[in-house]
């Protein structure tokens, strides 16, 4: 009966108890009230009464429980050896499912700490992903009923000084006044932006992130109203936000933004606007309201706002900072560790299973004098779950250790391979909070259960007849606790080959990229990048005047052989522009081909290590005033320009805007410009000294170590200009490729350590059936042996047996297997999706280690004396 | 006096429960408390609110089950019926108490104690 009925029903029949006393009193002559009064004297205190009841209601229950619990320690204690294994197993199992929980729960589900509600926030570009105008988000800030309010924000870098101590080089986030209110956190110390702060011409103000207060102010409390330039301008510090409070990259101040004097609507930075979405309104609404507004626009402005500037993009925070596919990898991964859990339980649900048939002769006595077979499950299952609680105690030790070992190496290298690089370290909160105690509680109890019950309901489903008369002890196991077993180990196998399948795809996904040629020698080449403060660089002149500089001073280090500048080095993904050939008439205005482009200086391919095919370099002589000139690699030439690439005309397209037509001078080499390392594309080449930038990275080749190099790069740079900081580096280029791919590094590590666990399991519990069955069988040996049977037939016989169970398990996992990688190929494209060599790898394993569960117990049954082994079963 | 006679009752309590189940059919509290009183030979040997506790650690343990039904005077009261796992503990429960007895009363027999 529920507990919330019991008080209830008990006055009911209370009530009727002292009715039919009274009744009786009433027929004994009493009056009424009398006979009530007597009623209640006969009963007794009711009150008492409800007190005794509701004590022996839950003491049952309780003390049925703490009996049996007593007798599980009692036996757990009889087995040590088995309780140790076990126990290992599972702390091992929800330990590593705790870890992989808790990264994916920090990377994808709980977003920036310390912020309110991070489901609730949305993030808003224009249409092609990257860059919006100033006055396009007034018009949405303004418009926008689905967001309760809306920012903007844009990352710079900040040179920072506080005096003579020289300066140094901060990520900094410019925010327009409201964002820190929008995420629901403010300063622990001074005060929040306010809309004065951000008007054209208001002084300076800081805010400071806690750890850079802490670090290079020593977390002095009168750092409110210190001096602090920025980029050259002086501020004052106003505040500092809390404790681990860093939003929305790896910045360590923030100023307000100041809307550009001369906003245009055709000027897009690099910024992006969050929104917060208003009560009741959810992302598809806000999607589509988004989408009305930027078609209004678009009727309003279509000089600027049309074609993929047209309808913004609202994404969250998985699909901003995260990207689908990593966030798949992710969900991936944590799927692998909970079929390794799964694994295990089948593993122990087996071992349980054995262990109880050993008692299953005391379980049938048992149950012959009645107890309950709810009794007899739970007490199978008491057993069990406290098995994998302990499990959980020491799997909590496990996971802690483990996530603060992934946490410091991921905050080194970022999360995915959208945000490689140092704008989103340090951000994400990797700490194990209640969530992550919580589901370990729920995985400890859910495996307990679970390994348990398939062993508590084939014990207590028995035949208790049957049982006692084969003698009271039960060693062997009848049909349906076999087929239990085996279907236990063909699940198991399935598993097992197909995680070891997936881990294959991703080791040979990521060896790929590790052993892709990029095109050139990256271990002599030094990378840094310089990037010009526009305070004190305004103009173009400057710009290449100060790099022309650079590179000559550089040249004439020591140790340095060739120097270049470049806008993005290899191995960075490039935004296309679109382009058009003369004479080579575009199918469409609006559907122009388009390829990366790259602003390089003068011996670019030498720094690399590359000779051109066709044609030369920019040279020095290559000035603004004369002829514009254009270099392609091998890709483009090959695509676009089969007749011939010499001497045709170029000219690039920015927003439907032509520029001036640019002469093809040299056929460069394919240095590889994607991301992931493997793939040529058709890349176009601008010299520097015809269109300069602000932010150039460096390139030095060597001769000697790269040490003294990068020493030599910093030197040079300092000598030029002491106030001008490194922005990144200097590191070498194959360093920093390498980061590329170290997201992949770790997920096929992951993945091969998660299949490797599982294979090593699945064996096991493959291993232990299989010898199981063949000992069931020993009697059944001697007989033949004794009538000639060899080694052989043997085998075949116990194989035989377990043929079905193998054949499922290796055909499910194959199955699986190709499902899989289509899932995954989505991901990760260069792989095959059935990798027949791991495939049948696994297979093999398995199937190995089933011959092997037989060879063993066989040859040990062939040993006994067929005369023993005749004997009745003792 | 009285505590002591509940004490000692609670032990042997379930088997007399159980027993006056087994013979008499589904009976409510009411007509168990008459019928222990009736065996018990007293005029009052318990409060009949005692029954209660007993009552309900019988029903957790499965061995009755209650249904409410109504009485000749068309009262409404809560049956207890004896259940079958309740009649194979009745059998134990009075395997037992035999087996105790008998012994108890050999032991108390002149003589055995040397």
């Amino acid at each position: 009966m529920r507990p919330a009925a019991a008080e209830p029903e008990l006055e009911r029949e209370i009530d009727g108890h002292l009715a039919l006393l009274a009744d009786e009193f009433a027929r004994r002559g009493l009056s009424p009230e009398e006979a009530r009064a007597a009623a209640r004297r006969r009963f007794g205190s009711v009150a008492h009464t409800k007190d005794l009841h509701r004590d022996s209601r839950s003491f049952v229950w309780l003390q049925d429980l703490r009996r049996d619990v007593i007798v599980a320690v009692r036996m757990l204690r009889r087995t040590p050896g088995f309780a140790a294994v076990a126990v290992l197993t599972l702390a091992i199992g929800i330990g590593v499912n705790t870890i992989v929980f808790t990264i994916t729960d920090a990377v994808l589900f709980k977003g920036f700490p310390l912020v309110e509600r991070n489901d609730r926030l949305l993030y808003l570009t224009s249409g092609k992903g990257c860059c919006l105008s100033y006055l396009d988000f007034q018009d949405w800030q303004r418009q926008a009923t689905s967001f309760a309010g809306m920012a903007l924000v844009h990352g710079i870098p900040a040179t920072v000084s506080d005096g003579p101590a020289g300066s140094e080089l901060f990520a900094a986030t410019e925010v327009t006044a409201n964002t820190f209110r929008l995420v629901g956190q403010q300063p622990m110390l001074g005060r929040d932006f306010t809309s004065a702060d951000e008007q054209p011409g208001a002084p300076l103000v800081i805010l400071l992130r806690h750890g850079l207060w802490q670090r290079r102010f020593g977390s002095d409390p009168r750092i409110l109203g210190k001096t602090l330039l920025v980029n050259g301008r002086p501020g004052t510090v106003v505040g500092v936000m809390p404790r681990g409070f860093s939003f929305p990259q790896n910045q360590d101040l923030w100023i307000p933004l100041v809307p550009p004097a001369d906003a245009r609507r055709d000027t897009r930075d690099n910024w992006f606007a969050l929104g917060r979405l208003a009560d009741g309104a959810g992302i598809e609404q806000a999607r589509t309201e988004m989408a009305v507004i930027g078609r209004r626009l678009g009727a309003t402005y279509p000089a600027t706002n049309q074609g993929r500037n047209l309808i913004p993009l609202v994404s969250t925070f998985e699909d901003f900072f995260i990207g689908e596919r990593a966030g798949a990898v992710y969900r991936a991964m944590w799927g692998a560790v909970g079929f390794v859990m799964l694994i295990a339980c089948a593993n122990l649900a087996n071992l349980l299973m054995a262990r109880a048939l050993a008692r299953s002769g005391e379980i049938s006595v048992r149950m012959a004098i009645g107890a309950g077979r709810w009794r007899v499950m739970r007490q199978l299952l008491v057993e069990s779950v406290l098995l994998s609680a302990m499990g959980g105690v020491v799997g909590w030790w496990l996971a802690r250790w483990g996530v603060a070992a992934y946490a410091a190496a991921a905050n080194g290298w970022g999360v995915s391979e959208q945000n490689v690089g140092v704008w989103f370290m340090n951000v994400l909160d990797y700490s194990m909070d209640y969530r992550a105690f919580a589901y370990l509680a729920a995985i400890s109890l859910g495996t307990g259960l679970l390994f348990g019950v398939v062993p508590a309901l084939r014990l207590s489903a028995t035949d208790a007849g049957g049982r006692l008369r084969h003698g009271g002890r039960g060693l062997t196991a009848d049909r349906r606790t076999r087929g239990a077993s085996w279907l236990l180990v063909a699940a198991e196998m399935t598993l097992a080959i197909v995680l070891t399948a997936g881990a294959g795809m991703l080791l040979r996904s990521f060896l790929a990229m590790y052993t892709a040629d990029p095109g050139f020698d990256a271990s002599k080449v030094t990378s840094a990048q310089v990037l010009l403060p526009r305070a004190r660089y305004a103009t173009p002149e400057l710009q290449r005047a100060f790099f022309d500089r650079l590179t000559t001073e550089l040249q004439r280090t020591s140790g340095v052989e060739t120097v270049a500048t470049a806008s993005a080095l290899p191995g960075w993904d490039l935004s296309p522009r679109a382009f058009e050939i003369d004479g080579v008439a575009a199918p469409d205005t609006r559907d122009r081909p388009a390829a990366g482009a790259v602003t390089i200086s003068s011996e670019y391919f030498r720094a690399l290590g590359r000779r051109m095919s066709t044609g030369r370099e920019f040279l020095a002589t290559d000035h603004p005033d004369q002829q514009p000139v254009v270099i392609v690699n091998e890709q483009f030439a090959r695509r676009y320009l089969p007749d011939g690439a010499m001497d045709r005309r170029i000219r690039l397209y920015a927003d439907s805007v032509p520029d001036v037509w640019m002469t093809v001078v040299g056929v460069a080499p394919d240095i590889v410009q994607r991301r992931d390392l493997q793939q040529q594309d058709a890349v176009l080449y601008v010299p520097a000294r015809q269109r300069p930038t602000a932010g150039m990275w460096l390139l030095a080749r060597g001769r000697v170590e790269t040490e003294a190099l990068a020493d030599g790069v910093r030197a040079t740079l300092a000598a030029l200009d002491p106030d001008l900081p490194l922005a990144d580096g200097p590191m070498v280029l194959a360093d920093r490729l390498a980061r590329n791919y170290q997201y992949r590094a770790v997920m096929a590590t992951s993945f091969a350590l998660f299949a490797a666990i599982a294979l090593l399991l699945a064996s096991l519990g493959l291993y232990a059936v299989m010898a199981h069955a063949v000992s069931e069988r020993r009697r059944e040996i001697g007989i033949r042996t004794a009538m000639g049977a060899t080694v052989v037939d043997i085998l075949g016989l116990v194989l035989t047996q377990g043929m079905k169970p193998i054949a499922a398990g290796i055909v499910g996992g194959i199955a699986a297997a190709v499902l899989l990688g289509r899932l995954l190929q989505a991901e990760f494209a260069q792989v095959t999706p059935s990798d027949p060599a791991m495939l049948a790898a696994a297979s093999a394993i398995l199937l190995a280690v089933s011959i092997a569960g037989c060879l063993v117990p066989a040859r040990r049954a062939l040993t006994v004396d067929p005369v023993t082994a005749l004997r009745p079963s003792d | 006096m009285a505590s002591e006679r509940v004490e000692l009752l609670q032990g042997t309590l379930d088997l007399i429960v159980l027993r006056a189940l087994d013979t008499m059919g589904p009976l409510h509290a009411y007509a168990l408390a008459s019928r222990l009183e009736q065996v018990a030979d007293h005029e009052f040997a318990l409060n009949q609110g005692t029954l209660y506790p007993a009552l309900v650690r019988l029903e957790q343990k499965g061995w009755i089950k209650g249904s409410w039904q109504r009485t000749e005077n068309n009262r409404e009261a809560k049956y207890y019926a004896l259940t079958r796992s309740g009649a194979r503990a009745l059998k134990r429960q009075a395997d037992r108490w035999r087996r105790l007895a008998g012994l108890v009363e050999k032991l108390l027999l002149p003589g055995s104690a040397s």
